[in-house]
């Protein structure tokens, strides 16, 4: 009497395992191909990116030439003790007050910032300044007695452009502005590089861009290559360092509120069967087409029409009324209604027998004037 | 698997949980846990919407705008199923109820009543049947489908018998159980009975009077056992909608009228509904079989958008009359369609039959002709006034052809085919 519908346990499996296999497979594939890409891509200036705003070629270079690179992002790495080490500190503006200081704490040797904002250059590079002068991409000299500037001849440089203290050396610029600054903070030296892009993969090649970057960068055999990343941070986003201003409970919560948000959406989305569908039936009215041909009538100003309609409606009705014979003269109908009504027999020949209206307003008129002689017919 | 609210209030505390005792990767995934193995425990003990046994009984037919009552009968073999059970019908079906409640303990049957008030005529076929079972603890179940088949079918409604006690008594005048004493056309010799004061004399039949020695009166009554052929036009003519149902709606009321006096008055009613090809064709039942198997044959008949063939209609009645008889068409009274196809082939109908042309007229047009404040409504009249005078100029020339037309609004059109019928009938055009 009653057969069961859908597919029971079993057959579900059965017919689901193929699948949810391949499903699988393709997202393990996609996990593996992310992971083995993912050192490759790590972001611009990473010494692992092979992109071309990466900076994989300089890193090969420097190891080419004796110097023990290490990457890292994480900030610990770029504060421990650095006697006799250099550090390298990526294109990020993204470092706080208490971590620059933390930077400057560590005994770093040397210190090359690549592209600093303003508040790493208060600390690291005190008495250096943004101009607020941004290069486009063109070839300049050296301009300076910087033995690795002068050694380099013409480079590449592009980006913001800084102006140097009395004390300092300064490259790549008409003096003012400047692309290189180098100068000497108690027993350390700080390189102040704006131009991050002649190092990258894509320009290390043109211009002496590569010998610069070996003689600024490659002076010290350890080199700590330290890329700012946005959750190193840490310490909130403000100068003030204060608390965090979300706890770090909150995702924890948000992770449990979006699963009950999940087991609500399951509980009221399950319908108890599917929607029964029908096939309607196609409503059309009977009047559409008189109603049609209405409209058209007044699209088209058919007052004729709309008029010989009219009075051929009130004269079938006169005719039944009166009695009088389907094919009477029109005279013989105007006697015999004005006979009946009293009205003027001109008057109701120009009603029932005039020339088409010629204004909506005459229409209207010529409408109510038969409208009120039916009536006055149907009355008695 | 469905879920239930209290699921979502588990996993609702899982969030407070977290929240307040311990705020860590640890705390969601016991939360997680905890809910996926409540629900699945739960879902594991609810019994199988799969393994239930269904049967149904009840009402096959309905009249269109009255309650049918369709039994399910739902056997349980395996464990106790608590939860909700939807008897599922298209929405023209009309379900009355709301999904039933189900507490059905192992090994027992219950019957679950669904009442369905059809809003269209034809037939409805149970969609199926979904039980939704919850565990014992209430947090999750399962859900299953059966296909439990069972049609009802929404019989025309028949609104106008209410107009057939009335039509009865002026047969039965007719019909010479009421004194009918004048022999006219159409009528035949009924009975001779003895003569009572107050009877025309002019009935007397002295010849028996001389036989009997006393008063005899001779009866008479119409003319029995004639052939009507009622044709429903179900192609685009009988599509429009007048009032809230199509023009074919209608059409059935007035046949079923019809076809109950036809049939009370002796003659023998055949039925054909027919546009492009015949919808339904019922020939000459047995009397008492004559409303049941005509509001059956018509309960499917949907108006077709297409163009009504005159020339199978002509051909169809032709091939099942013999002797004169007459014919009912109930079409519509469209200008261009009456008079391109249906004109140039009545004509054999004609010559040997009584046709009469039945045709739903629309109120909507009074009321448009009647309504003259502004200027649409002044065209909107003068076009209603022009599809009047083409439908008037259409009836004079089917009556001058020798068709009776009978153009009345929805409320009329039944009683006034009746009369027509019986007015026929007297004036013994049969």
């Amino acid at each position: 009497m009653s057969t069961p519908l859908g597919r029971s346990a079993g057959e579900s499996w059965r017919v689901l395992r193929t699948p949810l296999l391949v499903t699988g497979l393709i997202v393990l594939a996609a996990i593996v191909v992310l992971i083995a890409t993912s050192a490759r891509t790590s972001g611009p200036f990473s010494p692992d990116s092979t992109d071309s705003d990466g900076a994989r070629a300089l890193a090969a270079l420097l190891k080419n030439h004796g110097v023990d690179v290490h990457s890292t992002e994480t900030l610990d790495d770029a504060v421990q003790p650095g006697e006799g080490k250099a550090l390298i500190i990526g294109p990020a503006g993204s470092l706080g007050r208490p971590d620059l200081e933390r930077i400057a704490q560590a005994r770093w040797s040397h210190l090359v910032l690549i592209r600093p904002g303003s508040r790493a250059l208060e600390i690291l590079a005190p008495g250096v300044q943004q101009t607020g002068d941004v290069l486009s991409s063109r070839s300049r000299e050296a301009g300076c007695d910087l033995p690795a500037a002068v050694r380099a001849g013409t480079v590449t440089v592009s980006g913001p452009t800084y102006s140097a203290p009395p004390a300092a050396v300064a490259c790549y610029g008409d003096g003012i502005n400047n692309t290189v600054v180098r100068l000497e903070v108690g027993d350390r030296i700080v390189d102040v590089v704006g131009t991050p892009t002649s190092f990258t993969n894509a320009q290390l090649a043109d211009d002496g861009n590569a010998a610069l970057a070996l003689d600024l960068i490659g002076t010290h055999q350890d080199l700590t290559w330290y890329l700012p990343q946005f959750e190193s941070t840490g310490t909130g986003t403000g100068d003030s360092g204060g608390a965090p201003l979300i706890p770090p409970d909150v995702r924890y919560i948000a992770w449990a509120l979006a699963f009950a948000v999940l087991v609500v959406a399951i509980w009221r989305g399950r319908r108890l069967g599917p929607v029964v569908a029908e096939r309607l039936p196609v409503i059309v009215h009977a009047a559409e087409t008189t109603e049609g041909r209405a409209r058209l009538y007044r699209r088209s100003r058919a007052r004729d029409r709309a008029a010989a309609a009219l009075r051929e409606s009130a004269l079938g009705q006169l005719h039944k009324a009166h009695g009088i014979p389907r094919r009477a003269d029109p005279s013989a109908v105007v006697a015999t209604v004005a006979a009946r009504t009293g009205r003027d027999p001109i008057m109701l020949y120009e009603l029932l027998y005039g020339l088409p209206p010629l204004s909506d307003a005459a229409l209207m008129s010529l409408s109510h004037e038969l409208d009120v002689l039916t009536q006055e017919v149907r009355k008695p | 698997m469905v879920l239930t609210g209290r699921a979502g209030v588990l996993a609702a505390a899982g969030v407070v949980f977290v929240a307040l005792v311990m705020p860590s990767w640890t705390g969601v995934g016991l939360v997680v846990a905890v809910v996926l193995v409540v629900c699945g425990v739960d879902m594991l003990l609810a019994g199988s919407p799969r393994r239930l046994q269904f049967s149904r009984n009840g009402d096959n037919a309905v009249r269109l705008g009255e309650q049918a009552v369709v039994q399910l009968l739902v056997t349980n073999p395996g464990r106790r199923v608590r939860g909700w059970l939807r008897d599922a019908w298209p929405p023209s079906a009309g379900v009355q109820d709301p999904p039933h409640k189900l507490d059905l303990p192992s090994g027992e049957r219950r019957r679950l009543v669904t009442h369905l008030v059809p809003t269209r005529r034809g037939d409805r076929h149970a969609v199926r049947v979904t039980v939704r079972a919850f565990g014992p603890m209430g947090f999750a179940g399962r859900q299953g489908s059966h296909e439990v088949p069972w049609t009802v079918r929404a019989l025309p409604p028949y609104k106008s018998r209410k107009h057939l006690p009335s039509r009865l008594a002026r047969l039965r005048e007719l019909d010479g159980r009421t004194a009918l004493l004048v022999r006219g056309q159409g009528t035949e010799f009924d009975s001779l009975r003895d003569y009572v004061p107050g009877d025309d004399v002019r009935s007397i039949d002295w010849r028996a009077t001389a036989r009997r020695g006393n008063v005899v009166l001779r009866t008479w009554r119409p003319e029995r056992d004639r052939q009507v052929v009622i044709v429903i036009d179900s192609g685009r003519l009988s599509a429009g909608r007048v009032g809230d149902a199509p023009r074919l709606d209608h059409a059935m009321d007035a046949a079923l009228l019809l076809a109950a006096l036809a049939t009370r008055a002796g003659d023998r009613v055949s039925l054909l509904a027919c546009d492009s090809a015949v919808r339904a064709d019922v020939r000459r039942p047995a009397p008492q079989d004559v409303l049941p198997s005509f509001v059956n044959a018509l309960a499917n008949v949907q108006a077709e958008l297409v163009q009504t063939d005159f020339r199978i209609v002509v051909s169809q009645v032709l091939e099942r009359l013999g002797q004169r008889s007459l014919v009912v068409l109930l079409t519509g009274l469209d200008p261009a369609v009456i008079e391109e196809s249906l004109l140039p082939v009545i004509g054999p109908l004609l010559r040997r039959h009584v046709v009469v042309l039945a045709s739903v007229a629309d109120p909507r047009l009074t009321e448009l002709e009647s309504a003259r404040t502004d200027l649409p409504e002044v065209y909107a009249a003068a076009s209603a006034a022009r599809t009047r005078l083409d439908r008037d100029r259409l009836t004079a020339t089917l009556t001058r052809a020798g068709v009776t037309v009978v153009d009345e609004n929805p409320d009329h059109i039944a009683p006034t085919l009746a009369d027509t019928y019986l007015s026929l009938k007297k004036a013994g055009r049969l």
